[in-house]
Formats: C-alpha cells, structure tokens, sequence
C-alpha cells in the first residue's frame, strides 16, 4: 500500500547523458541470472530454464521456475526470483479482470502489454525499485503462436527465439543459425534443449532444467522430468 | 469514503414509510425455477428447467440455468438470473486465481465458502439461491446455499419455485446405492414434476453429470414441453416474386456531363433543367 504522502518521489532519475541507471543496473541482475530461452514454432512456443540450485540439500520439487498465467500461457524469467513471484500474482490477477470484463481469454500481446505496464509503473512511482527480472511470456491464441520479451523497463516485443540471462548473446548467435521459419514444436523443442546445454555448467540432467510447450491444443503444458529425460538423451544420442 | 456494499441510509425512511403512511409495498417478481441435485455412487447429477420470467411473461424459453464454476464443479442457480449468472462467474474466476496460486486443483468446499462469504456479506439481498455440487479429489460434494449464506450438505438438494414438486419426486425415488442412470433418470422426473406441476418452471430439461475428472452437460435432453405446434422458421423468407408489383416508376439518377466550352450553351442547358 502506497504511504499517502506529499513527499514520495521517483528513485528512477535520468543522468546528464539520458540514461535510467536504475533500469541499466536492473538489466545487469537480469544478465547475471540463470539462462532462459524461448523458441516460436509454426505450430506452437517453447520455454526452457536452468534451474541450478546452490546446492544439492534443495527439494528441487519445491522450486518451479515456469508458471502458467493461465490455461493458454506460460511465463519464464531471469533474474530476481521474489520480484518474478510478485509479477506473477499481479499478471495472473489482471488476466481474471480482463475475462471478467470482455468475457475473452486475455490474448498473449495483451497480457504482455498489461505486464510490461506494471513493471513501467515501478520505473516512475515514488519510493519503489524497478523489477530485477526479465520474462518471456509464450502463448496461443487466436493469432496463432507468440512469444514475448518483458523488460525492466517497461518494454515488450515479440520474438521468433530468443535468450536472456547468463550467456543470452552466445545462445542467441546459436538460435540464429538453427531457427527456421517452418519449424515444428517437436524441433523446436530439441533444438531449445541443446541450445541450453551449449552453455550449461556441468552435467544436464532432468532435474535442473524446465521445460514448458504449448501447441495448437492452447493449453500450456510444463514437462513432466520423464518427458525431459528422452528428449535429453535423444540429443546425447 | 464509500465501500463496497448497498447503500442502507434509506432504510429508516422506508420503514416509517410503510407503517406510518400506509405506503404499498411493490411486489417481488418472482423468477420460479426448479433446480435438483442428487449425489450417486461415482459422483453428482444437477438439473435445471429452462424458463426465464419476468412476472407473468416468459422472459427466456430456454435459457441455462447450470453455470460453471470450474471444470469439474458446476452449480445451478435459483432466483434472479443477474445474480446468479454474476455470482457464480465471480467466484469461477476467484477459483482459478486461487487454484494457479496453489498449484492445485480446486475443491467444492472452497467454491461453496467464497460462494457463502459473498453472499452473507449482502444479507439475503443478492437474490441467488444455489446448488453446488461436484467431484474433487476428495470425492463427490453437493451443497445448497441460500440467499442469506446459510448452507446445507445433502445427498439430495431442489430450490426455487418448483422445489417442493420435484422434492416429491426425488424423496420418493432416492436411495443410497443409486447408480449413474439411476440418479439421471430420477433428476429427469423431479425436473419434470417442477416443470409440470409450478407455473414458475417450465420449458426444456438440462442435465449434467459430473464424475471423476469428467462431465456430461446434456442440453435440452427433455423438449417435450416446448414443442410449439406452429414455429415460422427463422429468418423469415419469402421468394423472389411473391409479392405483386403494382406500380413500376424508373428515374435516372445518373446525369451524362457534356463538357462544353461556350458559356452561354451552359447557362441554357441550366436553365433547362
């Protein structure tokens, strides 16, 4: 809750040469977070993350990095996990309130637009930091497969694949000699998968990465450690 | 500051209205309805007439009375149909909030108390008598609740207008070891004795059966009640031809221009016209 006070000023200024420094500082805790990526198929999107905990005494099956926002849309981020949470309850809140007054699932431009305004808000607002994350939304509505960047700043565009975290312009250099306008979800998963691994510190196993695929069924789905598993060796093959 | 909630400032004006100035009372519309919900042996069966009223006049012949709440929970609803339509799709999204921040599937407990907390917190004004039912992983649940928020846990649940007909039906025809055909049939005739019998109910018989991560919505599966005998269908067409041309007038709408380069001709030819 806001403090109703005269005296709450922004803690976002610009410098003398234009710059944000808060949204620049908030990009490098992006930069230095475990790696995502996400890839756009003809027939649906994929997300993957590196879920590396700082140690093995962790219930990894506590920890789910992907999330649906709902039925037809997933989130992936990189960054400050607590901000990531936070986006996630205001996100999930503001697709109920579009359903309530357009009787319409949110379309995924819309919900990235809606999120992106939040995180603006806490560029501007008084007494309050920008997020330290940046999201990939990935969904599938009637404009077919999308996949969105959501920044610090505020900003949103789409992708046809793309990485951000550790490692983001190295993988991304990779996904732009793989990508191919026509490729099929399954390709595109197996393609995600070793493009991670590229950059993987030690050994990838089931456990310390996700997976989440929509197809043209709109309903997002994060892969069971199983499923992993064969796509995993199916590479190693 | 104005929260959420009606506005009782009048209340005492209206009171002292009615009893020292012998101010009659506008009567409630009664929407009449007759909605049943009986519990079987893998899950729960509701039912629901379709007849929409507005006083004496039908509103909606065949409107739909069972809402969603979540996949495998549905509720019927009794009394004015804004506030049960809205009712129930307010708590539908509060459900799906709550089951994405959890990570778990929603229970009919949960839709039975946000429904109850709703409904209390308006003391009886929201018009919505309910019956919830649905299959959980704790298995099958069905409930009433009442405009005032007070709720009832039963095997065998009807409301609304037509709720004394169809309990006729349903205290006759009940047993615990009743299986899936069993329990639709008897929704089926409790429906009909409402639909039959009360003048509030009528129209066409909805069914929905609901068990284990599955549910049947059988719409319209009773429409012997709403067969009219003479329907015109829909859009109305008539052949090309069919109605006799009287009178025939053709006028030109479209004037050729003929550029001329003497003013004078132009001036004639305005003055013609």
């Amino acid at each position: 809750m806001k403090k109703m006070s005269f005296f709450n000023f922004s803690l976002t200024t610009f410098s003398p040469n234009g710059k944000l420094l808060q949204i620049e500082h908030a990009l490098k805790a992006v930069e230095s977070g475990a790696t995502s990526l996400g890839i756009k198929a003809s027939n649906g999107v994929v997300i993957v993350t590196v879920k590396k905990l700082p140690t093995t005494l962790i219930d990894e099956n506590s920890v789910k990095k992907i999330q649906k926002l709902n039925d037809g849309i997933g989130v992936i981020y990189s960054g400050l996990g607590p901000d990531y949470r936070v986006l996630i309850s205001k996100a999930r809140k503001k697709s109920q309130q579009y359903f309530k007054q357009y009787n319409e699932i949110i379309p995924v431009n819309i919900i990235s637009r809606k999120v992106a305004g939040i995180m603006q808000e806490f560029t501007q607002s008084g007494g309050v930091r920008p997020f330290g994350v940046s999201l990939l939304v990935a969904g599938y509505d009637h404009n077919g497969p999308q996949l969105f960047q959501v920044d610090p700043s505020g900003s949103f565009w789409a992708w046809k694949a793309t990485a951000i975290g550790k490692n983001s312009s190295n993988s991304k250099k990779f996904l732009e000699k793989r990508y191919k306008p026509d490729m099929e979800i399954e390709d595109a998963i197996n393609t995600a998968i070793l493009t991670l691994k590229e950059g993987f510190e030690g050994e990838m196993d089931e456990f310390n990465i996700e997976v989440g695929v929509i197809k043209n069924d709109k309903k997002f789905r994060i892969l069971e450690p199983e499923e992993v598993k064969d796509y995993i060796s199916e590479l190693n093959l | 500051m104005q929260k959420g909630g009606f506005n009782f400032d009048l209340y005492q004006r209206n009171v002292e209205l009615i009893e020292k100035n012998n101010y009659k009372v506008p009567k409630t519309t009664k929407t009449g309805t007759t909605i049943v919900g009986v519990v079987f042996s893998d899950g729960v069966v509701l039912g629901a007439d379709t007849r929409a009223t507005s006083g004496p006049i039908v509103a909606d012949p065949n409107c739909e009375k069972i809402h969603k709440i979540s996949d495998y929970i549905w509720c019927a609803g009794a009394g004015t149909a804004a506030d049960t339509e809205n009712t129930t799709g307010m708590i539908s999204l509060q459900l799906e909030l709550l089951s994405l921040s959890t990570g778990r599937s929603p229970r009919v407990r949960t839709a039975l108390t946000l429904l109850k907390n709703f409904l209390f917190r308006y003391h009886g004004y929201i018009s919505a008598a309910l019956v919830l039912g649905g299959v959980d992983f704790t298995g099958p649940h069905l409930h009433m609740i009442h405009p005032h928020g007070s709720t009832s846990t039963l095997p065998y649940i009807s409301m609304g207008s037509g709720s004394l007909a169809a309990m006729a039906v349903l205290e006759t025809g009940y047993n615990s070891k009743m299986g899936e055909e069993d329990a639709k049939s008897l929704v089926h005739q409790a429906i009909l004795s409402g639909i039959l019998n009360d003048l509030g109910s009528g129209g066409n018989v909805d069914l929905c059966v609901i068990k284990h991560k599955s549910m049947e919505f059988f719409r319209n599966v009773d429409t012997t009640n709403s067969k009219r005998k003479f329907r015109k269908k829909l859009p109305y067409m008539f052949k090309s031809g069919s109605t006799k041309i009287l009178e025939k007038e053709i006028e030109e709408k479209m004037r050729k221009m003929e550029i001329v380069n003497e003013k004078e001709s132009q001036i004639e030819e305005l003055e013609e016209l």
